[in-house]
């Protein structure tokens, strides 16, 4: 075994194919977005403008919530008070991402989707939590009241932008999550080749292995383990360039992160045996579909716009739920962004299963060692 | 007699509507470099590949070494070496990698591997080339280390599927020489080509395939004594009438003759004296000629008679 694999990555890493594609181009395309957006704290988030729109009766809580808010130290927003037509206009000419309607109950306006707006929405939302919180209090345990206030005034530290360290938010970390997607997805050029050159039917040297007297189990299982091994050999290369050559700031949580680069290989390089283990189909084809496929997976999760994953979430959530690429670059964004590890975890296991379906599959498309023609 | 190591009985494979193989026979003994020899599309290739369970076939039944053989009878590929039609090698490896891959698909232990190895690549005469890539070999060096890397493990049989296709005559008779001298180690060869030359050259016993069966076998000797045709006499830059040509084929022993672009051949039957008769008629009409050869069959003279087409038609 350990002489096929040692032969199986020799010509792997020989070859041009499953060498630029999966290694060399995620690394150009890496180096790019460097230059184009700097690096993720570089390009730090800007503070977001707001409008205060106050009314009769408005809400004197919430505008000192907003007070508040605006004062921290890592001045999230900024706000200033207009009348309603002139946050309209300049709502229309985007010089505030939203306006907050201070009445009775404050609401919030916004022209947009975007990740301004969403913190603006998270202020709001948090303050009427923390409000219902406090009308609770004062109905079940009055002498509590004055810290709960303190507690709801400390609730921006929740909305303090985090970074990939735990830190700061950005949304052209989205770009790169999206590649090291895609550096997985195109372990599918490895697994391609792999799948191809164990199949008799489609070429000679496929045949020429098919009969010695090694298992053809054995030819199966060394080509995906070598395959998989040079998979997550190239994410790990792609992780190490980004981390201490392009000095992104993936600093925490790389136990993780390599978790997340292991399943994500696992399923680019199923996938690309998979395809390779169809039928009889012409090679050219083949490559078409793999190519196609990584591409269009990787586009949804937002390699070429940051605010596509969003999009497909609004419109075909269920798109996100089995896109590899967007399933991969949502893990990462799960340990550097949200730290929901549920959903980390939820979309670990989805990648597993899928994973195991396709090796599945082709390890029964490729298993025969006698064919109808040749 | 040596015992049947190769028996194949009544082999049919089918093809949608095209069968090709027609309840094929073959016996091969131990020690033989059989030769399969047969025009294009004959059905060559694709007995072999059934051979080599490579291809599932509708009837029939084959037996290597006594025993059936099926896909996962490795004990029986562990005994066979096979030399594919199309070159079957690794670009991305070396011509010393190639032939230590596929060596160890059959050899797991190191050592004897290497020492394998060294052997087949001094046997290729690929000494000066075990660093190179296949990309920067010839073609004939190219054939040299697909035959490397099929028998470097020395195998009891050996099957070659027309392994000199495209190969320059220098090293085609490199490649012929070494079979000869792999037959001589104990090695059983079984050597399908269209070139009937080769066939005659090295194989002990030939079968001559045509439409998915053979029309006959036996050695060279006994595949020529099979047919009419004794000696075959050509004579060029010649001027005839056709009263000549009716008068040369009421000659004794002529039983045949094509005259086309003033070149006359003649084919006459074993008898001796042939040439001689035929020049002595010239001679008495005063015909003049050009140059002049006498021919003895050949299997391509077998394949005619028999089938009336050319080999390489």
């Amino acid at each position: 075994m350990l002489h096929l694999i040692k032969y199986n990555l020799l010509v792997k890493l020989k070859n041009f194919g499953t060498t630029f594609w999966p290694l060399v181009f995620p690394i150009l395309l890496g180096t790019m977005f460097y230059f184009a957006f700097g690096n993720i704290n570089d390009a730090d988030f800007a503070t977001v403008s707001v409008a205060v729109v106050r009314q009769e009766k408005a809400d004197t809580l919430f505008l000192m919530f907003l007070d508040q808010v605006e004062n921290n130290a890592d001045q999230l927003i900024s706000t200033k008070e207009l009348t309603y037509d002139e946050a309209c206009s300049q709502l229309e000419n985007e010089q505030i991402s939203g306006i907050y309607v201070v009445g009775e109950t404050p609401s919030l306006t916004v022209s947009a989707s975007g990740i301004p707006q969403s913190i603006l929405q998270s202020v709001l939302s948090s303050y009427e939590t923390g409000k219902t919180t406090i009308r609770t209090i004062v109905r079940t345990h009055p002498s509590g009241l004055w810290a709960g206030i303190r507690q709801m005034l400390n609730r921006q530290e929740l909305l303090t932008e985090v970074s990939l360290g735990g830190r700061t938010i950005n949304g052209n970390a989205q770009f790169f999550y999206a590649l090291i997607a895609m550096a997985c997805l195109y372990g599918c050029f490895i697994g391609f080749g792999s799948a191809v050159s164990l199949q008799a039917n489609i070429t000679a040297l496929a045949a020429r292995r098919c009969v010695t007297p090694t298992h053809k189990l054995k030819l199966i299982l060394s080509e995906q383990i070598s395959a998989f091994l040079l998979g997550y050999f190239d994410v790990i290369v792609l992780l190490l360039y980004l981390r201490y050559i392009l000095k992104l700031d993936f600093e925490g949580q790389i136990g993780r992160m390599l978790l997340i680069s292991f399943l994500g290989s696992l399923i680019g390089v199923s996938m690309g045996i998979f395809v390779g283990s169809l039928g009889k189909m012409k090679e050219g084809i083949k490559i078409g579909i793999i190519l196609g496929i990584s591409m269009v997976c990787s586009f949804l999760s937002g390699l070429m716009n940051n605010t596509m994953k969003d999009l497909v979430e609004k419109n075909a959530p269920f798109l996100n739920r089995i896109n590899p690429a967007a399933l991969i670059s949502d893990a990462f964004y799960c340990i550097n962004v949200y730290d929901d590890m549920g959903r980390y975890y939820r979309n670990l296991i989805t990648l597993a299963l899928m994973s195991v379906l396709l090796v599945t599959a082709s390890f029964l498309l490729i298993r025969r060692e006698s064919y109808d023609s040749i | 007699m040596s015992e049947n190591i190769v028996q194949i009985e009544n082999l049919v494979k089918r093809y949608g509507d095209l069968v090709a193989l027609d309840h094929l026979n073959l016996k091969i003994a131990e020690g033989e470099i059989f030769g399969l020899l047969g025009p294009n599309g004959s059905g060559k290739t694709t007995a072999i590949n059934c051979m080599l369970s490579l291809l599932k076939y509708d009837k029939g039944a084959i037996r290597i070494f006594g025993e059936d053989m099926r896909p996962d009878n490795y004990k029986v590929k562990q005994q066979i070496g096979i030399v594919l039609q199309n070159v079957a090698v690794f670009d991305e490896l070396t011509v010393y990698e190639n032939i230590d891959y596929f060596c160890g698909l059959y050899i797991p232990d190191k050592k004897k591997r290497k020492a394998l190895v060294e052997e087949a690549i001094t046997f290729a005469g690929l000494d000066d080339y075990r660093k190179m890539h296949p990309k920067k070999l010839s073609g004939g060096l190219l054939r040299r280390l697909n035959i490397a890397c099929g028998i470097a493990h020395k195998p009891r049989l050996i099957i070659m599927d027309e392994p000199t296709v495209a190969v320059d005559p220098q090293s085609r008779n490199k490649i012929l020489e070494g079979i000869k001298k792999l037959n001589e180690q104990g090695s059983t060869i079984i050597y399908t080509s269209h070139y009937m030359e080769e066939v005659e050259q090295i194989c002990t016993r030939i079968a001559i395939m045509d439409h998915g069966h053979v029309i006959a076998s036996g050695t060279r000797e006994e595949l020529k004594k099979m047919i009419k045709t004794g000696e075959t006499i050509t004579i060029e830059a010649i001027p005839l009438t056709e009263k000549n040509l009716e008068e040369i084929q009421t000659l004794p022993h002529v039983f045949d003759l094509h005259y086309e672009d003033q070149v006359l051949t003649v084919r006459c039957t074993g008898a001796r004296h042939n040439l001689i008769q035929l020049l002595n008629y010239l001679q008495s009409q005063d015909i003049t000629f050009g140059q002049v050869s006498s021919e003895l069959p050949t299997l391509n003279d077998v394949f005619l008679e028999i089938t009336g087409k050319q080999l390489r038609d």
